[in-house]
């Protein structure tokens, strides 16, 4: 059974339809990516599947783990496996990158008893270290409050090393690839690229084919007005970019 | 009102002048600019019964020279200081602080001569001894040319009671004193309060001011820069929850050019919790190259949480600099939907912000010890809190 199944699912933002019957199924080992263009519901797609309080599902079901994780809090999903990588992440003022990295780490490592299991501190440490360098993260950052003054590139960073110290089994990447110059997309994609196998899959989230030379998906679905409108192999990338979106009704330029 | 029969004569003398004031005056109402925002319907402070404080001050090694007692104790001892101080800086014209002149039992008297630094935190606790006691505290601190100092004092009161306190502060040419008043009550208990500090030639007084639960109290933090280049930092912080209800009057006044103020006030409000802050800046006609800011930012925690923020400015020179601000906010669900998406629960998420949001006042506090004590002050109350 697949990891992530996504069943029909509608969702609506302030009563307006954005999600219109999705249908899609994920698992780990695998990165599929989902392109569309603007307003055609990819990032909605995201922020519901992780349980974004702003969005009402309608309609359908989302399965993962084999628990149905609608009726879940966001951090219940978390703790499950389930990462977004935010396009927009939040900044929290005040609270240092260390502070909550060892927070989150430790909401993932209390037992399904609820007891807590902290991560030692020169643990936690080497963790951070040694993602960090491969993400390519000054090591000053860690006294920096979370996201507060983060240039584009440093707020995709942070996502990533969170994404590499929590270990999902799906990472849903939300347009990572937005606002990274070409070193930085590099070094992004090589950090999603090592953690793909085995242990985790990846739904890749973007307008551009630009990300998909670097993360290689084994699957593209095409989103268009809340519904996946075509599925197939990564030559559909190469297509998208010649023809862009108009064949499906889109007026917009070539991606 | 009681009186302490062995009293000097110029003591006595004051007190009954204070007495006739004070009874000269009503209980203010809502209709009282400064008493707008909390309400005394109900309250009588002469139904209360009057007793002493239980009363503690630190025990330290001093250095020669430094005065420091129970201010009663003072009177006998050191006649002439508590004399030439006491009512120097807070007037007594105001209902609460003429009783209080007419009525302190007892208090904490703290002199430092010229040129001494004290290393160590001087403190003092006072606690409301019985239910439905009323305590008149007083406080007096005095730094000469050049010394330096911290003295803390703790309020609190596990039963519902009255404390009434005036504390003055006076401030040496190039004196520091880095003065911490908190307040930890019981619900119901009221705690009405004027301190006021007077610093001359580039003194410094370093105000930090916590209201951390159980607390319906009036607060009055006011700086009066006497001399030119003296500076005010003045840091609050409070966390309510229930009922509870705090209410700051703060006034940066400068008297004298080249003076500095700075004041920053957040505050968390949970439950049916309120807050006012009105924050004045005064500016004396003399008063040229003043530099003067004040901030107030409040954190609602639930939809029945009210504050009530009022940044004033009150200018007669013409050459000065001075700037406010103001916000009351809920916690943002972004950023709680952004942490709760990394697995922190929803409480977990909520503390991580608050603490977030308490941190900028953390980091103006100088003196390690009194920082150290405040962030396990708010963990503790956030601890035993049920946030929603």
């Amino acid at each position: 059974m697949p990891d992530l199944i996504i069943r029909n699912l509608h969702a609506s933002i302030d009563g307006a339809e954005i999600l219109r019957g999705v249908d899609l199924e994920l698992s780990r080992g695998e990165v599929h990516a989902i392109m569309g263009p603007n307003g055609s519901g990819k990032s909605t797609l995201a922020h519901v599947l992780m349980g974004h309080p702003s969005y009402e599902v309608t309609e359908g079901e989302v399965e993962f783990m084999g628990e149905q994780v609608l009726e879940l809090d966001p951090d219940e999903r978390s703790r499950l496996g389930l990462f977004l990588a935010f396009q927009y992440p939040s900044a929290v003022p005040g609270v240092t990158v260390a502070n909550f990295l060892r927070m989150a780490v430790n909401a993932h490592r209390r037992t399904p008893d609820g007891e807590d299991n902290p991560i030692r501190i020169p643990e936690f440490r080497k963790l951070l270290q040694e993602n960090m360098e491969q993400l390519k993260i000054d090591r000053t950052m860690t006294s920096r409050y979370l996201n507060d003054g983060f240039s584009g590139g440093e707020k995709k960073r942070m996502e990533m090393l969170q994404m590499a110290v929590l270990r999902p089994q799906i990472a849903i990447l939300d347009e990572t690839d937005s606002g990274l110059d070409i070193d930085a997309l590099r070094i992004v994609s090589d950090g999603v690229n090592s953690l793909v196998g085995p242990e985790m899959g990846a739904l890749v989230i973007t307008h551009y084919s630009r990300l998909l030379k670097y993360i290689k998906p084994d699957h593209i679905h095409v989103l268009v007005g809340g519904r996946v409108v075509r599925s197939g192999g990564p030559e559909l990338a190469d297509e998208l970019e010649r023809d862009g979106y108009t064949p499906y009704g889109v007026e917009e330029a070539a991606v | 009102m009681t009186q302490t029969v062995s009293e000097p004569a110029w003591l006595a003398g004051r007190r009954a002048a204070a007495l006739e004031r004070y009874q000269s005056l009503p209980v203010p109402t809502n209709r009282d600019e400064a008493w707008r925002y909390t309400n005394l319907r109900g309250f009588d402070p002469d139904q209360l019964e009057q007793q002493p404080g239980a009363l503690l001050l630190s025990d330290a090694e001093l250095p020669d020279g430094v005065v420091f007692g129970n201010l009663a104790a003072m009177v006998a001892a050191r006649p002439e200081l508590v004399e030439r101080y006491l009512g120097s800086v807070v007037s007594g014209e105001e209902k609460f602080a003429a009783g209080n002149a007419a009525s302190w039992t007892d208090g904490a008297f703290l002199l430092v001569p010229a040129g001494v630094e004290l290393t160590v935190p001087l403190r003092a606790s006072i606690e409301v001894p019985a239910e439905g006691a009323a305590i008149h505290h007083r406080t007096l601190v005095v730094l000469e040319r050049g010394a330096r100092a911290t003295f803390a004092e703790d309020y609190s009161s596990i039963v519902p009671g009255y404390v009434n306190t005036v504390v003055e502060l006076v401030i040496g040419e190039g004196a520091r004193l880095e003065y911490v008043t908190t307040q930890k009550h019981h619900a119901e208990t009221r705690q009405f309060g004027t301190h006021r500090a007077t610093i001359d030639r580039d003194g410094e007084v370093d105000w930090v001011v916590l209201g951390l639960g159980g607390t319906r109290a009036k607060s009055r933090i006011e700086s009066y820069l006497a001399g030119p280049g003296a500076n005010a930092k003045v840091t609050g912080a409070y966390f309510l929850t229930g009922r509870e209800h705090a209410d700051y009057d703060t006034t940066q006044e400068h008297a004298a050019p080249n003076t500095t103020s700075d004041l920053f006030f957040k505050g968390v409000l949970a439950d049916h919790s309120r807050a006012v802050w009105r924050g004045v800046i005064r500016v004396d006609k003399g008063a040229q190259k003043t530099d003067a800011y004040q901030e107030n930012r409040n954190l609602l925690l639930s939809h029945e949480a009210h504050a009530d923020s009022i940044p004033g400015l009150e200018i007669e020179a013409n050459d000065v600099r001075c700037t406010h601000g103001a916000t009351i906010g809920q916690i943002d669900k972004l950023q709680l939907f952004y942490l709760m998406s990394r697995g922190l629960s929803r409480v977990q998420a909520e503390r991580l912000i608050v603490r977030g949001f308490f941190q900028p006042i953390l980091d103006r506090i100088g003196s390690d010890e009194v920082r150290e004590s405040l962030a396990a002050e708010l963990e503790a109350r956030m601890a035993t809190d049920e946030l929603p």
